[in-house]
């Protein structure tokens, strides 16, 4: 095990040339999850509610274009979001943003029938009491039951955020200059490491994403203390 | 907004047949090594929801650190640490036999050839990571079980292996059912990254048919469609499987 | 099949839809930016450099010719092998400098600048192994993904097996750990690989081409105006010396990968 290259590229798998450049590597991991993390939860958020709220064919179009990118790999979607859309509609979005849209469509669609069974587990109990208290159906959700069941689902929400940090790993296909992708610019250069650079940047995810699921541990405790 | 690359679109038409061909393959390599990972990722992960639920201290923590290791890093990167890396770790001697041709025939008949490395890789890094997930959601299946059914078991004779086996597994295998189903649809979708380390599958024949033909969107439209079969099938196969399990249960 | 009609409509739509077609060129000098891919990961065509961090190299440096003669500032957008044509066609770049092998087939998807470079399809292996192209049937070979170095060994040695990665630093770690046996890419590229492998007497190119290739600059498909503008260029550059300083400064007798020059602007078109 040789990590000599460190001493040259720490600080490059960090934060790429930051603040020079752009952000990047570790950096650009973090804000790329950050931003598609709270997009997917904004999107969650609005499809559960949809999900919940409407009827007939509104409902049967929504759970189908869910299902479409429940079904493709995200590799896929990246490729669609970053290339095609692109050339398709001539909008020209820059690279990190368009890897963040399809992170948070993906994200979104998971979350979003997460956030739908979590209106649903709150019972009917609590729908009635807020409809005879005179709210309407969307009052009685906004008011009543959404801030239990959010209170419920936050768990999930960072979940959610784990399997992001390490979606955006895929980001590297695109050439966003993120962790994965930097890491495989460092072992071109280094050549003859890869198992050592490959380990290193595992534990700068694992750092990450093993963080936020101490925090879901802790999370999923404390009701049950108190 | 390019017009001329519309035009090349809609002047040029669809895929060649040879093309087509590509995918196809690609298209049955995804599942045919969806379908090992799903097989050993479901029998790991039952040995392994058994070393959790062991009550052997050791046994269990190492479980555990091993899905926090596995669930906490990008598959990619561990599919470039399996590739790439871990050759570089091993001695000569293994590296070579890894890599070369094996094959278990009978006369002139090969019955089995051994498997390339780029296939053996692929496969061992998503059954490594599918397994942190499966098994923690046989595990959830497990604790579902009531212990009055083991206890039951054992008072009627049977020895704790086959409570496990007879009584408390198949109960277990079918609360973590759809949670399963949704982990064997993240295999299928997940065999996607194995393109980064040469696994010939759909993803890697998508961008192989690309460079040579340039028909982006057919490509990668006949490519996705193809995904959005498998899974679509996968979800119906979850449908029937919930309506039949509902019956039983009624 | 719903996928497919949609997927119908929508091709259909923007047929429809009357493209107002900007000229890039003057987009360009609008914007005062030359966005470019370059390779990020191939010395000494485009890599990052060990201390800067930018990415430099001999494509790099023409690429900044040009755009100091547009009074542009240069933004380099890094690339692999296989996704220089999808960064062209969505726009992301304005041109791609980046070993670009100038062929029929890609030349009806982009535009293509005259060449300023010449190679021809050569491969790495372990010392000894291979000597001859027609050994090259019975070897799995290391390709990259989207070049035109695996589609000429499909053509010419079918029994070859290729396995296809996605930059050429990748296939040569493959050969490294002896996945394949030979790695394939333009000559000039694998001695500039060559060049920074730390024991690299293990390995040879063996004295063989199996193509003759020009290199040239992509550009957006009927962007006329740039592509005369990059051609006009590139002739200057080559008639007041300056291409063979950049020449010098990377395949120079002085350089780690000295590469006598062979081609010069203009002596194809």
């Amino acid at each position: 095990m040789d990590f000599s290259f460190l001493q040259d590229d720490l600080t490059y798998l960090l934060w790429g040339t930051f603040p020079e450049g752009p952000p990047g590597g570790a950096l650009l991991t973090l804000l790329l999850s950050a931003g598609s993390g709270l997009a997917s939860a904004l999107l969650g958020l609005a499809f559960g509610v949809l999900l919940v709220m409407l009827r007939g064919p509104a409902l049967a179009a929504l759970t189908t274009a869910l299902g479409f990118l429940r079904a493709i790999p995200v590799l896929m979607l990246i490729f669609w979001t970053y290339f095609l859309l692109p050339i398709l509609f001539g909008v020209d979005v820059p690279g990190v943003l368009s890897v963040m849209a399809a992170l948070a469509l993906v994200g979104g669609a998971y979350l979003g029938h997460g956030v739908a069974a979590g209106i649903r587990g709150v019972g009917a109990g609590q729908w009635q009491a807020g409809l005879a208290l005179g709210f309407t159906r969307w009052g009685a959700l906004r008011h009543l039951v959404l801030p239990q069941a959010l209170r419920m689902m936050l768990p999930s929400f960072i979940n959610q955020w784990v399997t992001l940090i390490k979606d955006s790993s895929l980001a590297y296909i695109v050439g966003v200059p993120e962790l994965s992708f930097l890491a495989t610019q460092v072992n071109a250069r280094v050549m003859v490491h890869p198992a050592e650079i490959f380990l290193f940047i595992g534990a700068i995810y694992f750092v990450f994403c093993g963080g936020l699921d101490l925090l879901v541990y802790l999370l999923n405790r404390r009701p049950r203390r108190a | 907004m390019d017009s001329s690359l519309i035009s090349t679109f809609l002047a040029d038409g669809f895929l060649a047949p040879k093309y087509l061909g590509w995918l196809l393959d690609g298209w049955l390599m995804t599942l045919w090594a969806s379908l090992l990972v799903v097989l050993a990722s479901t029998l790991l992960g039952m040995a392994f929801a058994a070393a959790r639920e062991s009550g052997r201290a050791p046994l269990a923590h190492a479980a555990g650190v091993y899905v926090a290791l596995f669930r906490n890093t990008p598959l990619l990167v561990q599919l470039f640490f399996w590739y790439f890396g871990v050759p570089a770790l091993l001695p000569e001697g293994v590296l070579a036999w890894l890599n070369g041709t094996h094959a278990l025939a009978v006369g002139s008949t090969e019955l089995l050839r051994w498997p390339s490395f780029e296939f053996l890789s692929a496969i061992v890094g998503l059954v490594a990571y599918s397994t942190a997930y499966v098994g923690e959601d046989i595990r959830s299946g497990l604790r579902g079980v009531p212990a009055s059914q083991r206890i039951a078991a054992t008072a009627l004779g049977f020895t704790p292996l086959q409570a496990l086996r007879y009584v408390v597994l198949p109960q277990a295998l079918r609360i973590a059912m759809p949670p399963l189903l949704g982990q064997y649809m993240n295999i299928l979708k997940n065999t996607s990254l194995g393109m980064a380390i040469g696994l010939m599958e759909l993803s890697y024949r998508a961008r192989q048919a690309e460079a040579e033909t340039w028909k982006t969107f057919q490509v990668y439209g006949v490519a996705t469609l193809l995904y959005i079969v498998a899974i679509a099938a996968l979800e119906v196969l979850a449908h029937g499987l919930q309506r039949r399990n509902a019956r039983r249960s009624r | 099949m719903k996928k497919l009609t949609l997927l119908t409509l929508v091709f259909g739509l923007v047929g429809l839809v009357p493209l107002a077609h900007a000229d890039r060129l003057a987009d360009i000098k609008k914007a005062g930016v030359l966005r470019v891919a370059a390779f990020d990961a191939n010395p000494p065509f485009g890599f990052v450099d060990a201390k800067s961090k930018k990415i430099v190299g001999l494509d790099v440096d023409y690429a900044d010719a040009l755009a100091k003669k547009l009074g542009v500032k240069l933004e380099i957008v890094p690339t692999n092998p296989a996704n220089r044509i999808p960064l062209l066609s969505a726009g992301k770049v304005d041109l791609v400098f980046a070993n670009f092998t100038i062929t029929e087939e890609r030349a009806k998807v982009v535009n293509f600048s005259i060449p300023y470079f010449a190679s021809g399809t050569q491969f790495i292996a372990k010392k000894g192994t291979l000597t001859s192209p027609e050994q090259l049937s019975g070897l799995r070979i290391g390709v990259d993904k989207g070049t035109t170095n695996e589609i000429q060994l499909r053509e010419q040695f079918p029994k070859a097996t290729l396995v296809a990665y996605d930059d050429t630093p990748f296939a040569f770690t493959a050969l490294r750990n002896g996945n394949v046996q030979a790695i394939s890419q333009d000559g000039p590229k694998l001695i500039g690989l060559l060049a920074n492998v730390p024991d690299r007497d293990k390995y040879e190119i063996p004295p063989f081409a199996i193509s003759q290739d020009y290199i040239g600059v992509g550009a957006p498909k009927g962007e006329t105006a740039l592509t005369e503008l990059v051609n006009t260029t590139l002739r200057e550059l080559e008639a007041d010396g300056r291409a063979q300083k950049i020449y010098d400064a990377w395949f120079g007798p002085t350089t780690k990968t000295p590469l006598k020059r062979i081609f010069k602007i203009g002596d194809k078109t």
